[in-house]
């Protein structure tokens, strides 16, 4: 299902968005980039401090040698490609970006000896004269360094004049004899040529803005020789001209270079997709016919097909974005004043500089702008925020349209394209100036409504009216004659001119966590939502998972640039070493086991055979890995050696699970971890010194009384359990009689196993029948017969017994039942856990936390204490040990019977769960049993204290406190 | 249509669903009774209110119109904030429209106001029926069955319609259904919760007073009781 696949792609997406957003430091290159919109590629090679001047061949009458030439003083860079100026004091005064391919000569200027001076011609016959500021030899090795790049850009020179006929401006000069090549034919350019350009060209004044960038460019160059002066932002301010519009906006967004370095590339990416089907071209197509369909072109095959091959061709370069609604709104928008190629590459600088992860497949950069501008609003215009807020007003629904769609969709045409002038020429922080200025010039009239409503047809109603007179009723003539539309731009760039692109980024940063946040619960529920249903685990363990499994996941994925949500086989080893105590990946010695049994989980979940983990697979496995109920848990331990599904395990598989078994109880092993069995003991045995240490006091006591003949009765009342601070107990011990056990489990499970499996039978060869009557010889052969089908007497193990050997012994049952669940550390987020905790310390103070445990613990002994013995414990304690061990093999050979019988229709199960309860009972040993200690005066009695806690055999010597003497652990807790 | 003796219940209604399913469509013909062929995509949310008038109240819905495409999803919350109603709608002759209107449903259920009615539209019902109504089904462009609409709705407990915003069939219907499960005479203001709760009794008491207006649950039934 496409749907959720996407969604895991979006999962992935708001990672990798998240990380390049916070890493936001920019290089001295990347800013330099940004601020001249050079390419990517581009890196300052060298710079120098300059004084330059541009000589035109059209304008100009001036000699080099005039000293009266206007010239600027600023700083010169070099890099692969570009020439770069910019004017010291103010970019604006005089700057240009010179493409390396479109110089034709270089020459030294004659001058004094000690200034160095070239003089630079272009195509254009510009000639641009550069006297290096500075000590002679740097100014020498800036000019070595332009040398080679210029000879490395020779390559390059061939592909200019195809470039140059694609611009308009060459054409524009050429046809008024302007211009030092000749240009015959109008390039391709926008719909608008074809279809008409929207709004009336008089009233827009379209031939005089011509006329005044044809001045322009004959003086200041045009397209890749361009130099920009403060005529070149005034003449922007008034409005592009029609035709060209595309090829300004192209200049100013810098898309113009990537077009010139990656000629082709269009062509080359709609003929290799050529036919190919994608989620994005179902997108794109449904929107095809509902983009700016008011727009003549777009009511033809012809326009319709240029949008779709655009939109198209962008989907297949940035497969992250693919197609998101609003940019087919763009794109129409662009076509209509640039070709196919241009608006390409202009959407291609929309989406990668411009306005970054408005389109993505998470939307980051629309919801972050969002809160940008809803905090602008605030900072601006407080009182009209505060009344946003009381009335609960959605901003964002008049607002994101704005931003999302460049104000293409919210403004009648001819406005919102003089918007986008100013766009591509200032970048984003436009946006939010006339955004701002939207609320400023109504805030009056939004003041007075209460309701989302209202406040958005006061702000449809503005929009349909721009083209008014913004004072109507204003006596003065010259007022009057102002537009609304006039109004806005003065409000959006000189009111709102103090929003800068610094500040914009500022309010980025400050929102920037909260943004990804919202994006990632919101993707996360989804997800969660759609999850398989879980049994045994919570949904704050399927949240704990999520998070687990994408930091793993994407931390590899940035390391590699992908943007898979699927774990391979590695990495599902470091997801299950941070959420279970017995992967470890820093233990060479276990490495083998480990990865033996760890490839089956895998191969297990791997329910699709891709070799690699879903998020859903991972759940569904843990699920099956964690199950509370004891019988369907063995069940699910025995498929993973059932690998053809019969129901059988062999001879291999039996020594397999074994071995797999002796892995998994490592941590328990080596005393790592403890079980409850453990624990009861150690329990008891801090009980037990309490209690000594309790009686040695008031034996201590009552001697003081005795000698000071002191007064009764101080022992009436129950005394405070005081759990003391520090305790002695023989860790090792302990840890040695665990690791027994399991070693033990180990060696009869393995045993049980080949005692109790059942022999393969042949189809083919007739069970033995024992009624025959024939001779013994006969039964012989028929047996040996049957035995020599394999020489190997092959044996296996079905589920029954399997359950049945894991339930007789103690420990593995309880493993199962219990301490295997509790070895996963799903239930801790993903911060909190720490995994270092893993150690026998940590385990008593876990113990211990709870003091109020403990202090049960020896009021239960206190209790019992007089009635016994411990001498006689030990025996009765010992005899319980014998006959729970002669009834569990008793239940073993019984089963076995049942199983071999296969007649009598009791359930296995049931059986099975009968006796396991019965061993459970069986291990009550009588809590006097653990008491070797003899008070003289035991008066404390709790009788609330219930006593219902088995107790283990094998911990009746850890009880006993002489075990001092071999190195006792001092465990430190408080309560 | 409003009258200005009766109380006015104001209603935030999202319309939620698939890209191109005819959401916008929907909101157009119940509010300008008009149809638009190519309808440029919502970007983002587009907000309309109508005024309309069943039995004795009168319901003004706040339609917060919202743009389908998956990518715009995570958008959805704002939206639907304190909704007290929603239209989930698909395309009958898109299957993966339908799953879409699924999930949308059980977002709802999760993380919209506990209270919020929810209305199924299965829309295009034009694009199968010869005529305008009730001609003979083109069966081959139905994809979604009326039975698995019917089936979610039942299960999920929502309104269910087939509809088509260009021929107008059952569209006033299914307003007029959601208007009728809306407790009445509470304060205009979106109080959602508060005002919901308090007017349970009301609700039944308009259920019981009104049967006819909700006959038309039953989607499958040719009911063009139309009177907003």
């Amino acid at each position: 299902m496409s749907f959720l696949g996407n969604l895991k792609d979006k999962v992935s997406q708001a990672i990798l968005e998240k990380s390049s957003a916070n890493s936001k430091k920019l290089t001295k290159d990347e800013s330099f980039r940004l601020e001249y919109n050079l390419p990517d590629t581009e890196t300052i090679i060298d710079e120098s401090a300059a004084e330059i001047s541009i000589v035109s061949p059209y304008t100009s009458k001036n000699s080099i040698s005039d000293n009266t030439l206007p010239f600027f003083s600023g700083k010169i860079y070099l890099t692969q490609r570009f020439l770069v100026f910019r004017d010291v004091y103010d970019k604006r005064t005089c700057s240009f970006v010179l493409h390396i391919s479109s110089i034709k000569k270089v020459e030294r200027v004659p001058s004094n000896s000690y200034i160095f001076a070239l003089s630079i011609t272009a195509y254009s016959g510009l000639q641009y004269i550069i006297q290096y500021v500075g000590i002679r030899s740097r100014s020498e090795q800036f000019s070595h360094k332009f040398k080679i790049m210029l000879k490395e850009n020779l390559p390059n020179v061939k592909h200019l004049r195809p470039f140059l006929e694609t611009c308009y401006s060459e054409y524009l000069l050429s046809k008024n004899h302007c211009n030092v090549e000749e240009f015959q034919n109008q390039p391709a350019g926008g719909l608008g040529l074809k279809f008409k350009f929207p709004g009336d060209a008089r009233k827009l004044k379209d031939k005089s803005k011509m006329r005044l960038w044809f001045e322009y460019f004959k003086a200041h160059g045009r397209n890749i020789t361009l130099s920009r002066d403060q005529m070149f932002y005034k003449l922007i301010r008034v409005g592009l001209p029609n035709r060209l519009r595309g090829e300004i906006w192209e200049l100013c967004c810098g898309s113009m270079y990537l077009r010139l370095d990656n000629k082709d590339e269009y062509s080359s990416i709609l003929k290799l997709n050529e036919g190919k089907h994608s989620l994005a071209i179902d997108e794109i197509e449904k929107d095809l016919n509902r983009s700016l369909p008011e727009f003549p072109a777009y009511q033809t095959e012809e326009g319709i097909n240029r949008l779709r091959r655009v939109l198209t061709a962008y989907s297949w370069k940035n497969t992250e974005v693919g197609y998101c609604q609003a940019m087919n709104i763009v794109v129409a928008a662009l076509l209509i004043y640039m070709s196919e190629e241009q608006a390409f590459w202009c959407l291609s600088i929309i989406c990668d500089r411009l306005v970054p992860g408005y389109y993505s497949k998470t939307m980051y950069g629309t919801l972050l702008d969002q809160k940008v501008y809803e905090s602008l609003v605030q900072k601006t215009m407080p009182l009209l925020w505060e009344h946003i807020t009381k009335n609960d007003i959605q901003l964002s629904v008049v607002s994101l349209p704005w931003f999302l769609s460049l104000f293409l969709s919210s403004m009648p045409l001819v406005f919102a394209f003089r918007i986008v002038d100013v766009f591509f020429l200032n970048g984003p922080k436009t946006l939010f100036q006339v955004a701002l200025a939207i609320l400023r010039i109504n805030g009056e009239e939004l003041l007075r409504t209460e309701d989302d409503g209202t406040f958005i047809s006061i702000l449809k109603d503005y929009f349909s009216t721009l083209d008014d007179s913004a004072h109507p009723n204003s006596p003065n003539e010259h007022y009057r004659s102002i537009t609304k539309f006039q109004e806005l731009l003065v409000v959006s760039f000189k009111e709102f001119a103090i929003v800068t692109d610094e500040m914009v980024e500022n309010f980025r940063a400050r929102n920037k966590n909260e943004v990804f946040q919202g994006i990632e619960n919101f993707i996360k529920r989804t997800q969660l939502r759609n999850f398989p249903r879980t049994r045994n685990l919570t949904p704050e363990n399927l949240s704990n998972i999520y998070d687990r499994f994408y930091q793993i996941v994407q931390s590899s994925d940035v390391k590699m640039g992908g943007g898979t949500s699927l774990m391979d086989f590695e990495l599902y080893k470091v997801f299950m070493s941070e959420i279970t105590d017995w992967v470890n990946l820093n233990n060479q010695y276990e490495d083998k086991n480990q990865d033996a049994f760890l490839k089956r989980l895998f191969n297990n979940w791997d329910v699709e055979k891709r070799n690699a983990l879903t998020l859903e697979n991972i759940v569904v496995g843990l699920n099956k890995l964690v199950e509370i109920d004891l019988m369907e848990g063995l069940s699910n331990f025995f498929e993973l050696y059932d690998v053809d599904g019969n129901g059988k395990v062999n001879k291999e598989g039996m020594l397999l699970i074994s071995e797999d078994l002796l892995y998994l109880t490592t941590p328990w092993r080596d005393g790592f971890k403890l079980d409850s069995i453990t624990n009861k003991a150690i329990e008891s045995a801090i009980a037990d010194e309490i209690i000594k240490q309790q009686q040695l006091a008031e034996k201590i006591n009552k001697e003081r009384e005795d000698n000071a003949n002191g007064n009764s009765s101080s022992n009436e009342n129950l005394p405070e359990i005081k759990i003391p601070t520090e305790i002695d107990i023989d860790r090792e011990k302990l840890e040695r009689q665990q690791s027994e056990r399991y070693l033990s489990a180990a060696s009869m499970f393995i045993q049980r196993s080949f005692e109790y499996a059942q022999p393969e039978e042949n189809p083919e060869v007739p069970l033995i029948d024992l009624d025959d009557n024939g001779d013994e010889a006969d039964r012989m052969t028929k047996l040996m017969a049957n035995a020599a089908l394999d020489p190997t007497h092959p044996k296996y193990l079905n589920l029954p017994t399997f359950r049945m050997v894991i339930l007789a012994d103690e420990t593995y049952e309880l493993f199962f039942s219990e301490t295997f669940r509790d070895s996963f550390h799903i239930d801790s987020k993903i911060n909190s856990l720490n995994k270092n905790s893993r150690n026998l310390r940590d385990m008593f103070d876990g113990l211990l936390a709870d003091g109020r445990r403990v202090a049960n613990e020896v009021r239960r002994r206190m209790d019992t204490q007089s009635a016994s013995s411990a001498a006689s414990v030990s025996s009765r304690v010992q005899q319980n040990d014998n006959t729970s061990i002669k009834s569990r093999s008793h239940t073993i050979s019984s089963f076995n019977d049942e199983e071999d019988d296969d007649f009598r229709g009791t359930p296995l199960e049931e059986d099975l769960l009968d006796n396991a309860e019965a061993q459970v009972l069986s291990e009550i040993v009588p809590s006097e049993g653990r008491d070797k200690l003899e008070l003289a005066n035991n008066s404390i009695v709790d009788h609330d204290v219930k006593i219902l806690e088995s107790f283990s055999n094998e911990n009746k010597n850890s009880t006993t406190t002489n075990g001092k003497k071999n190195d006792p652990a001092i465990i430190e807790f408080e309560t | 249509m409003s009258s200005a003796n009766k109380p006015t219940t104001a209603v935030k209604l999202v319309l939620l669903g698939e890209a191109a399913v005819g959401k916008s469509s929907l909101v157009l013909r119940f509010v300008s009774n008009d149809f638009q062929e190519n309808k440029e995509p919502t970007i983002g949310a587009a907000f309309l209110t109508q005024r309309c008038t069943i039995g004795d109240k009168t319901i003004k819905f706040e339609i917060w119109d919202t743009a389908g495409q998956e990518r715009f999803a995570s958008l959805a919350p704002m939206y639907y904030r304190n909704a007290q109603a929603a239209l989930v709608v698909y395309d009958i002759t898109k299957p993966a429209s339908f799953i879409k209107a699924r999930h949308w449903v059980k977002e709802l259920h999760e993380q919209a106001s506990k209270d919020i009615i929810i209305a199924l539209c299965g829309n295009k019902y034009d694009l199968i029926s010869k005529n305008n109504e009730e001609g003979e089904e083109i069966e081959s462009n139905r994809k979604v069955s009326i039975e698995e609409g019917q089936n979610l709705a039942e299960e999920e407990n929502l309104l269910f319609f087939e509809t088509s915003a260009k021929t107008a069939y059952n569209v006033n219907e299914v307003f007029m259904a959601i208007g009728n499960k809306i407790p009445s005479g509470k304060k205009k203001n979106n109080d959602g919760g508060l005002g919901l709760s308090a007017g349970r009794g009301d609700n039944d008491d308009n259920n019981n007073g009104r049967v006819d207006l909700n006959a038309p649950i039953d989607a499958g039934a040719n009911n063009a009781n139309c009177a907003c």
